[in-house]
C-alpha cells in the first residue's frame, strides 16, 4: 500500500502542477481528457469491437421492433425482454476494460485530490487534531501525548474519550510545513500540517485501513500500530469554476474524462 | 462594491479593460455623489445618548454632532422595530407596508400569527407515498411586507447598495441590491431562536423557551469517572412527515445524535453532533460546528445549519448549552440573501456568522439557565460578528454607493439589563426585578454598549471619505418596563370579552373565548381588535356600532390609573383607520394601544391569554421596553450636514436616500428629505 503511494506520488508530483498550484484548472481539464482518451484506448484494445457493435445493433433492432409491432403486446414484451438480456452481454462485454482502467483512473483521481482539494490552514486559525485509538489495541489514550512544533501552539487541554480517541485543539502561530510528533505507547507517529503559503500540495490524513491509498500525501500507517487514524481538520480549496472539495473532484474527472470519450471515440474509431 | 472574484481574474480582466478603455477604468460615481454610509442602531435613546454626550463618554457621537446635526427622530406607531424598520425601508406607514406589529392574528381563528408572513391560506393537499408526506400546491413562504424597499429604487437608479442584518426582510424577496436579512431570520427550527441545555441536573423553570434534556453521564471505560453523554440535538420539522398545516411537536423534528466526551482530568470536552464535531472548556463558547439534518434518507436532501456550545459546566455536573441552530451561511438552505451569492461573498470574508434574526441568547436569560454575565458574554461574540461585518462593508464602499449596516448592541441589552440601573435616570427608583446582589456588577452595561457603538462609530467616520453623506439613527428609543399591564384580562373586567362557562381566565389558544358574546380582544404588543362582523370569523360587532365602541374602549383605557401610584397606564389610544393611510390599512388594529412610559403589554396577554390579574409588577428580566406611545420612545438621528429643521421621522430618512441621488420619491411614500 505505501509502495504503491510512494510511485504514484512520485510520479504524479513531477507531472502534476507545471505551472504551479496555483493554477489548478490547468491540470483539471488536461488530466481528465487524457484520462479519458486513455480510456478510449484501453476499452479499444481490451473489450471484442465486433461482439460490442454487435450487440449494440441488435438492441436497436429490438427497439424497433417495439416501435413496428406496438399494438402486438406478445411482441412487445419478447422484444423488452431481448433488450434486457443483450444490454446484460453489452455490460459484460465492458466489464474487461472497466476492470483495467479500474486502478489508474482512480490513481489519477486520488493524486488530484491530494493536490487540489485543500489548501493550507491560515495562520491563527484553531484546528482539532485527531487520533483514533484500535480497539484491539493495549494502549490507553492516556499513553499518548504530543510534541507540539514551533509555529503551533496548543489553544486548550486535551481530551481523552472512552473509546479511544484523542483530541488536541491547536492553533497555528506561524506559516510553514510544521510536523507534530505524537508518542503513543513506545512508538512515535508524525503528522504534517501546512500553515500559510502558497497553495500546494498538503497533507490530509493518515489512515491505516486501505482507505490510505485515497489519502496518498502522507504515509499510511504501518498495520501492527495500534493507532487507527491521525487527522486534522482541513479546508477545501474553493476552485471557483469547478465544484470543489473531495467529491466535487471526483464527479468533475469523472464526468469530463466521459465527456472527451464521448467526443473523440469516432476520431479513434472506437465502438462505446 | 465589487463582486468577489479570484485574483488573477481580476488582474487579467483588469488588463483587458485598462487596455480597451483607457482611464475609463475607474467605478463610476451615480450622479457625481461621494455616496451614503447609514448606521442603524436599534434602539439608541436621545435621552441616554445625550447624558452620555455631555458626560464625554460618547467622544464620537459627541464630534458627528458637533460638526454635523443630532436630533430626535420620531418613530413609528406602535414604535416596534418591526414597525419602524419597515417604516424607514419603504418610506411609508404601516397603512402602505402592511406590518403594524410583530404579530397580527388570523381572522379566521383568532390565533396570534407572526407579521412577518400572510396568514396562511388554503392548505395544501398531500400525496403519501412510502410512508411520506408529499405537499402537493402551496406557495414558497413570501415576506409580508408591502412596498418597494429604498435599495430597490436606488439599485434600478444604478446606485450600488448594500444592506446588513435589515429587519424584516426575511423570507428574503428578490432584489437587484446586496441585501442580508437580519431580525426576523428563522432557526432551523423555524422560529426565532430555540436553544438545548444538556444537563444531568434538574432545571426548576416551569415553561422554559428552549429545550432542556436531561442526559445521564455514563462511565463506558469503567475507569470510576463518568465521562459520556449522548443525546439528541432537534433540527427543522420533518416535513416529509407532517401533513401540510401541521403544527410540530416536540417529536416531529429531524435530530442529530449528539455525544458528549469529558475529558477525566481536565475541564474540557469533545462535543460531536451529526458528522462535526467541537472541543470547549469549560466557562467557554465553542467555534461554530455545521450540522446536517437528512430530510430524505441517504443524504439526498440535506439541510444544513450552525450551532455552537457553552460549556457552562462539565464536571461534577454536566450543564452544556446548545445555541439555536442557525441557517448555516456557509450553505444556506433558505435564501437569507439577495442575492442568493451574496452570502458566500460574505462567508468567505467574514467566516461562519450568526444568521438568526436575533440572535443575543435572551431567552436563556429570561429562563434562568443564563445569568448576566454569561449573557453578557455572548452579546461579545455579536459583536465580533458585527464589528467583522462592518469591515467588510467599509472595504466595499466606494465613492457613489450606498451601504447600511444594523447594530443590535443596544436594544437587546436594554430590554435585559435595564433592571440594573436606570441609564435614562440613573436616580430612579429600583426596578422590580432589580436584583442588589447581581446589580452592583452590571450596573454599567447599558453605558458600555452605548460606549462599544461609540467605538463603531468612530471606526466607520476614520475609514470612511470625508464627503461621503453619514446618517446615523436608531428606529426607536427605551422606557423602563416595570408594570405589565393584562389587556385581555382588562377587556374581560370591563365586559368586552367573555370567556366560556363563566371561567375567569383562558387562552384564544386553546378556544376558551366565547366569541358569540366578545366585542374586542387583544393581540400582539399594542393591537387591539373589534370582533367585528363579516370580518372576524365569529363576528358580531356591526359596522354600525364599530364607531361608538372604539370611543367607548379608548375613553376608559385612556382614563385607566394605575392603583399603585395612580399613574395613567395609556398615554394615548389611536385608531388604526386614522393614523394609517394606504391599500393594507383594513388589515391594521382597530385600536393601537399607546402606553405610557413604565407600562406595556404583558406577553401572556400579546399571545392572547386571559390572566387574573391585571396590573403587576415586571419581575421578569425583560425590564426594559419601547412598546409604548411613540411620544415617550423617539429615536435619534445624526448626519454629517447641518439640517435646517428638525421634527424629522423615519420615513424623512428613506426620502432623503431617493432625494440625494435625484430621484423621485415613489407613490405613497409620505418623508420629505431632511437635506
Amino acid at each position: 500500500m505505501q509502495t504503491y503511494n510512494n510511485i504514484t506520488s512520485a510520479l504524479f508530483d513531477f507531472l502534476l502542477a507545471p505551472f504551479g498550484h496555483e493554477i489548478a484548472l490547468f491540470d483539471l481539464i488536461v488530466w481528465p481528457v487524457i484520462m479519458g482518451v486513455g480510456a478510449l484506448q484501453v476499452y479499444k484494445y481490451t473489450s471484442n469491437q465486433k461482439a460490442i457493435a454487435r450487440v449494440k445493433r441488435q438492441i436497436s433492432m429490438h427497439l424497433l421492433e417495439i416501435r413496428l409491432f406496438r399494438d402486438d403486446i406478445a411482441q412487445v414484451l419478447t422484444s423488452t425482454f431481448k433488450i434486457i438480456a443483450k444490454n446484460t452481454v453489452y455490460i459484460g462485454h465492458n466489464l474487461t476494460p472497466m476492470a483495467v482502467m479500474l486502478i489508474p483512473m482512480v490513481t489519477l483521481m486520488v493524486q488530484l485530490v491530494a493536490h487540489y482539494a485543500y489548501e493550507p490552514a491560515q495562520p491563527g486559525s484553531v484546528e482539532l487534531l485527531h487520533l483514533k485509538l484500535d480497539p484491539n489495541a493495549s494502549i490507553s489514550p492516556r499513553d499518548v501525548s504530543l510534541e507540539v512544533p514551533d509555529g503551533v501552539s496548543l489553544d486548550a487541554p486535551v481530551v481523552r474519550t472512552a473509546d479511544g480517541q484523542v483530541f488536541w485543539r491547536v492553533r497555528a502561530d506561524q506559516p510553514g510545513d510544521h510536523v507534530f510528533r505524537i508518542r503513543v505507547g513506545d512508538e512515535t507517529y508524525e503528522k504534517g500540517w501546512a500553515v500559510g503559503g502558497d497553495v500546494r500540495k498538503i497533507p490530509i490524513k493518515r489512515l491505516r485501513s486501505w482507505e490510505a491509498l485515497l489519502y496518498p500525501g502522507e504515509a499510511a500507517i504501518p498495520r501492527d500500530a495500534p493507532v487507527l487514524s491521525l487527522e486534522l481538520d482541513m479546508h477545501t480549496r474553493p476552485l471557483r469554476f469547478i465544484p470543489d472539495g473531495e467529491l466535487g473532484i471526483l464527479i468533475w474527472a469523472m464526468v469530463l474524462s466521459m465527456l472527451a470519450g464521448f467526443a473523440l471515440k469516432d476520431f479513434f474509431g472506437v465502438t462505446l | 462594491m465589487r463582486t468577489t472574484l479570484p485574483p488573477n481574474l481580476w488582474k487579467t480582466t483588469a488588463l483587458v479593460c485598462a487596455t480597451l478603455f483607457g482611464g475609463a477604468l475607474s467605478h463610476a460615481e451615480p450622479a457625481g455623489k461621494p455616496g451614503v454610509f447609514i448606521m442603524g442602531v436599534d434602539g439608541m435613546d436621545p435621552v441616554i445618548l445625550s447624558r452620555l454626550v455631555d458626560e464625554g463618554k460618547m467622544p464620537n457621537f459627541a464630534k458627528l454632532a458637533r460638526e454635523g446635526s443630532y436630533q430626535e427622530l420620531g418613530t413609528s406607531n406602535p414604535p416596534q422595530s418591526p414597525v419602524a424598520w419597515s417604516n424607514f425601508v419603504t418610506g411609508m406607514n404601516p397603512g402602505g407596508h402592511g406590518i403594524f406589529d410583530f404579530l397580527h392574528r388570523d381572522t379566521s381563528n383568532y390565533h396570534p400569527i407572526s407579521s412577518a408572513t400572510p396568514a396562511p391560506g388554503e392548505e395544501a393537499s398531500a400525496l403519501h407515498l412510502f410512508g411520506y408526506v408529499i405537499p402537493l400546491g402551496g406557495s414558497d413562504p413570501k415576506n409580508n411586507r408591502g412596498g418597494t424597499p429604498w435599495w430597490d429604487v436606488l439599485a434600478e437608479n444604478e446606485v450600488d447598495v448594500e444592506v446588513f442584518r435589515i429587519p424584516g426582510n426575511f423570507p428574503t424577496p428578490e432584489s437587484k441590491a446586496k441585501v442580508l436579512d437580519g431580525m426576523g431570520t428563522i432557526d432551523l427550527r423555524g422560529g426565532f431562536g430555540t436553544y438545548t441545555f444538556y444537563t444531568d441536573t434538574l432545571v426548576e423553570k416551569k415553561h422554559p423557551k428552549g429545550d432542556i434534556e436531561y442526559v445521564s453521564v455514563q462511565d463506558l471505560d469503567l475507569d470510576g469517572i463518568p465521562e459520556t453523554a449522548t443525546s439528541v440535538l432537534r433540527g427543522p420539522p420533518d416535513q416529509f412527515h407532517l401533513e401540510p398545516g401541521q403544527i410540530p411537536s416536540s417529536s416531529d423534528y429531524l435530530t442529530a445524535r449528539l455525544t458528549v466526551h469529558i475529558d477525566a482530568d481536565s475541564d474540557t470536552a469533545v462535543v460531536e453532533v451529526g458528522d462535526g464535531r467541537t472541543l470547549i472548556e469549560r466557562g467557554k463558547w465553542s467555534d461554530w460546528v455545521e450540522v446536517s439534518f437528512d430530510l430524505l434518507p441517504m443524504g439526498m436532501m440535506p439541510v444544513t445549519g450552525s450551532v455552537r456550545f457553552y460549556a457552562q459546566q462539565l464536571r461534577p455536573k454536566l450543564k452544556l448549552y446548545a445555541s439555536p441552530v442557525n441557517i448555516s451561511p456557509a450553505s444556506p438552505f433558505m435564501p437569507i440573501t439577495s442575492p442568493d451569492e451574496f452570502v458566500e461573498e460574505i462567508f468567505s470574508s467574514v467566516g461562519f456568522f450568526y444568521t438568526q434574526g436575533m440572535p443575543e441568547e435572551q431567552e436563556a436569560l429570561k429562563d434562568g439557565v443564563f445569568d448576566d454575565g454569561e449573557y453578557i458574554e455572548q452579546v461579545a461574540l455579536i459583536q465580533e460578528d458585527t464589528g467583522r461585518m462592518i469591515d467588510f462593508a467599509l472595504d466595499r464602499f466606494e465613492p457613489g454607493d450606498t451601504t447600511f449596516v444594523y447594530l443590535s448592541d443596544i436594544d437587546l441589552q436594554c430590554h435585559m439589563l435595564w433592571r440594573h440601573g436606570d441609564p435614562k435616570h440613573p436616580g430612579a427608583p429600583n426596578h422590580p426585578a432589580f436584583d442588589p446582589a447581581t446589580a452592583p456588577a452590571h450596573a454599567h452595561d447599558i453605558e458600555n454598549f452605548y460606549r462599544d457603538v461609540d467605538a463603531t462609530l468612530g471606526k466607520i467616520r476614520k475609514r470612511l471619505p470625508a464627503d461621503t453623506l453619514l446618517i446615523v439613527m436608531s428606529d426607536h428609543g427605551f422606557q423602563p418596563y416595570t408594570r405589565k399591564f393584562h389587556l385581555n384580562a382588562w377587556l374581560r373586567d370591563a365586559g368586552y370579552l367573555v370567556i366560556n362557562d363563566g371561567k375567569k381566565t383562558g387562552h384564544i389558544l386553546t378556544g376558551d373565548v366565547d366569541w358569540s358574546k366578545t366585542r374586542a380582544y387583544g393581540v400582539g404588543f399594542n393591537g387591539l381588535y373589534l370582533n367585528l362582523a363579516g370580518r372576524e370569523s365569529e363576528g358580531i360587532v356591526s359596522a354600525a356600532e364599530a364607531g361608538a365602541l372604539l370611543a367607548e374602549i379608548s375613553a376608559k383605557l385612556e382614563a385607566l390609573k394605575d392603583p399603585q401610584g395612580g399613574k395613567s397606564v395609556v398615554l394615548e389610544m389611536y385608531r388604526g383607520s386614522e393614523i394609517y393611510s394606504g391599500p393594507r390599512t383594513p388589515e391594521a388594529p382597530d385600536l393601537v394601544v399607546g402606553y405610557n412610559e413604565g407600562y406595556g403589554c404583558s406577553d401572556e396577554s400579546t399571545l392572547g391569554e386571559i390572566t387574573e390579574e391585571i396590573l403587576e409588577d415586571n419581575t421578569s428580566r425583560w425590564s426594559g421596553n419601547h412598546l409604548m406611545s411613540p411620544d415617550v420612545v423617539p429615536g435619534i438621528l445624526l448626519v454629517n450636514r447641518k439640517l435646517s429643521s428638525d421634527g424629522h421621522d423615519l420615513t424623512d430618512v428613506t426620502a432623503t436616500l431617493l432625494s440625494y441621488y435625484g430621484i423621485r420619491p415613489l407613490p405613497g411614500m409620505t418623508g420629505d428629505s431632511i437635506l
